[in-house]
């Protein structure tokens, strides 16, 4: 009995001991890991050390679909952090929380705490991705990528490329060289990011009906009945069987390794795999995505912002929201906003932190961090910034099941692109349901 | 006999009490709402719940991806069962041969069972890696291999994946089968049949059936619910869900896909299934075995 008292007693100590700072606690819950889960516990120790009032207190639950779940089972047990990160496919998920309480969206709340960094301060293409059907800012953008081209130079050197290329043509008339000189001429590392939805921003094409969401909750997908898609996936079969593009698996990593390991030429992939790829791979350059020259005549148009936002969840006191108001400020300084961008390569998400960069001659010392913002602030485009689409994680699912089929020929491009049209619409019609 | 009589008549239910506390809330508590999901519509929050009768089945019924899962679950757990049976029996007989050294064989054979089915499939995928990968490489030298695009391929690297682990409990459990059986009656049998062969199949084998059965039971419900972890950290589905057990197409359609009404549903035909395939085996199979 003493023992189990004295037990006691240290347990008491020490839960009270760690409650005896009397700084109020902002929980931030995030889904990244490795390197880009360091900083962001980097950006949170210098929030902390930058005031006495309020602690942030970062928790990695995984993947952004780890994070996302762990989110949402968090707020039906009533215990939800005050600010999370929820990516791209989950955006429509989330914007369409505001209206049941469970989600307060930024200019709200930027009115509200009067926080300085307001909606105007972020860059439009970004800006809108997250936002809400009348453009009223719903998440703060935090880590904004998109797609890129890495291109190992001393391959194409070896093969005697000079300059890598900007359209898909391009690459298709030096794939046979790369090829023959025993690389593989392509990977890429995520088939709905890259040649799906990116596909259709890239060449200015809508991917849903009701203007890809934007304007009506949208009802099917536009895969099969968009011809410069059709005709893009013959090509991507016709590349797979003669060896000009290798197909590693569904796993972003395993498509990654031949390009780290020197064995490809080009790889696809996401702004932020700048980061941990520095020093890894010897001579590589981060170029825009190529596009159809027969699709879009010439004209280049942006990406859509892949990567996540932070969303602001309802249900905290005034106090610990004031604190955040506080930490958003932090975050959006044009300061904060280059240290990410510079760390991890994922776009500036501020005006102030673009005007930085360029102040200090940023993208003189490190060219390769302005392909990223370049390629998203293109104009022109008549398509809207993003897509609205709900169920989006499980037509991702969709898209990857007829992926295999369609490359190995058991099924044929038509069919498999009606398929996820089929299995998108079904899916589209269930989350309809539950507005 | 002399009849024990508390004093007390509410003391029983104390005394039960905990039992059914953990009864209630962690296996009555779960079914009652997984059926109330299953039935119902909602968002991702739980809002907007509309009671739809039974669209959440007949929307798994109206997905062929359901019904890939639902055949490969099959194979695997025949596969696996079949399997991890007749190599972990086929380790117990000679374990129980063995004259020296007997608990080093024991104790080494079983470690594997302490494993946890991911950590299983991170060991796998360093076999099937395709960068690294021993037995990748191996099986591509001899048939061209690729587990991302070929169906049979895929199933080969899974049920190697899952049934590594699982012949550890079938060797302990058919080991102490063999251990049970009354020395009288290998000795008889020694002095009838010379042929060990045949002493094994026509008397050893009948007496090891209730550890047979039980061991069909177990196998059968590791494929269907254990191998998660496996599938998880392995082919993730892989060639276009081919490889998804009914439970990770649960989770994947629950947790992933944020479709609650759709995995309640699944849950709750994979409750049938366990259910139908428990009554048949206790119907049709159990009354051949002989106990003792």
């Amino acid at each position: 009995m003493k023992k189990i008292l004295s037990i006691l007693t240290i347990l008491f100590t020490f839960s009270f001991t760690s409650h005896s700072y009397s700084k109020t606690e902002i929980h931030w819950w995030y889904g990244n890991s490795g390197f880009l889960g360091d900083v962001i516990i980097e950006i949170a120790n210098r929030f902390n050390a930058s005031q006495d009032q309020y602690t942030v207190i970062p928790t990695g639950k995984g993947s952004y679909e780890d994070n996302m779940a762990a989110t949402i089972a968090a707020f039906r047990a009533g215990d939800q952090p005050h600010y999370s990160q929820v990516y791209d496919a989950g955006a429509a998920i989330m914007v369409a929380q505001v209206k049941n309480g469970v989600v307060i969206g930024f200019e709200d709340m930027a009115e509200k705490y009067g926080i300085k960094v307001d909606a105007d301060n972020y860059i439009p293409g970004i800006k809108n991705f997250y936002a809400d059907s009348d453009g009223k800012m719903i998440g703060v953008p935090f880590n904004s990528s998109t797609c890129l081209m890495y291109a190992n130079m001393d391959i194409l050197k070896k093969v005697g490329i000079e300059s890598v290329p900007k359209t898909y043509e391009e690459f298709e008339a030096m794939a046979p060289k790369i090829k023959a000189a025993g690389y593989i001429p392509l990977v890429q590392s995520h088939f709905p990011w890259i040649w799906t939805e990116n596909f259709f921003s890239r060449h200015n094409l809508l991917m849903t009906d009701g203007n890809n969401g934007y304007d009506a909750v949208p009802t099917k997908t536009l895969f099969a009945e968009t011809d410069a898609f059709v005709m893009h996936w013959k090509k991507v079969k016709e590349w797979y069987e003669k060896g000009f593009y290798g197909y590693k698996g569904r796993a972003w990593g395993d498509n990654q390794a031949p390009f780290i390991a020197g064995e490809a030429a080009f790889w696809f992939g996401s702004a932020a795999s700048f980061g941990g790829m520095k020093g890894v791979v010897p001579n590589f350059t981060v170029n825009h995505i190529p596009y159809w020259d027969s699709v879009t005549g010439g004209k280049e148009y942006p990406t859509f912002i892949g990567g996540a936002a932070n969303w602001i969840l309802n249900g905290h006191t005034e106090e610990e929201y004031k604190g955040l108001a506080k930490f958003i400020e932090f975050m959006g300084s044009p300061e904060m906003d280059l240290y990410y961008h510079n760390m991890t390569g994922y776009s500036a998400v501020t005006k102030g932190g673009i005007a930085l960069a360029e102040t200090i001659n940023f993208y003189r010392a490190s060219p390769y961090h302005k392909a990223v913002g370049e390629q998203l602030s293109l104009e022109g485009s008549t398509i809207p910034g993003g897509y609205r689409a709900g169920n989006w994680p499980q037509i991702r699912e969709v898209i990857y099941e007829n992926v295999e089929p369609m490359l190995n020929g058991k099924i044929s491009i038509e069919k498999g692109l009606k398929n996820m049209d089929k299995g998108a619409a079904k899916l589209l019609k269930q989350f309809a349901k539950t507005l | 006999m002399k009849k024990v009589q508390f004093k007390s008549s509410y003391s029983q239910y104390l005394f039960l009490a905990p039992q059914l506390g953990i009864l209630l809330i962690f296996l009555y508590w779960p079914i009652i709402q997984t059926f109330k999901d299953a039935f119902t519509m909602q968002d991702a929050f739980g809002f907007g719940a509309t009671f739809v009768w039974f669209d959440n089945f007949l929307f798994i019924f109206d997905d062929p991806a359901y019904f890939i899962a639902f055949k490969f679950t099959i194979i695997y757990s025949f596969v696996i069962t079949l399997i991890t049976g007749s190599i972990g029996l086929l380790l117990a007989v000679q374990a129980n041969n063995v004259m020296h050294g007997k608990s080093t064989y024991k104790t080494l054979l079983i470690w594997p069972y302490a494993i946890a089915p991911a950590v299983v499939g991170v060991m796998a995928n360093y076999f099937f890696s395709e960068r690294f990968g021993l037995l990748y490489h191996l099986f591509h030298d001899l048939w061209g291999f690729n587990w991302y695009e070929s169906v049979f391929d895929s199933y080969i690297y899974v049920i190697i994946a899952g049934s590594w682990k699982q012949i550890s409990a079938n060797f302990i459990f058919f080991l102490a089968g063999l251990q049970a059986i009354q020395k009288s009656v290998i000795e008889a049998s020694m002095i009838d049949c010379k042929n060990s062969f045949r002493r094994f199949w026509t008397i050893t084998f009948p007496l090891l059936m209730p550890t047979t059965f039980f061991l069909i039971i177990i196998n059968i419900t590791y494929a269907f619910f254990d191998t998660f972890g496996i599938i998880d950290t392995t082919t993730i589905g892989a060639p276009s869900g081919e490889t998804r057990t009914l439970v990770y197409k649960a989770y994947m359609d629950g947790f992933r896909g944020l479709d609650l009404g759709s995995a309640g549903a699944q849950s709750i035909m994979m409750m049938l299934i366990v259910l139908v395939i428990t009554i048949f085996q206790f119907r049709y199979i159990e009354g051949k075995i002989h106990y003792n």
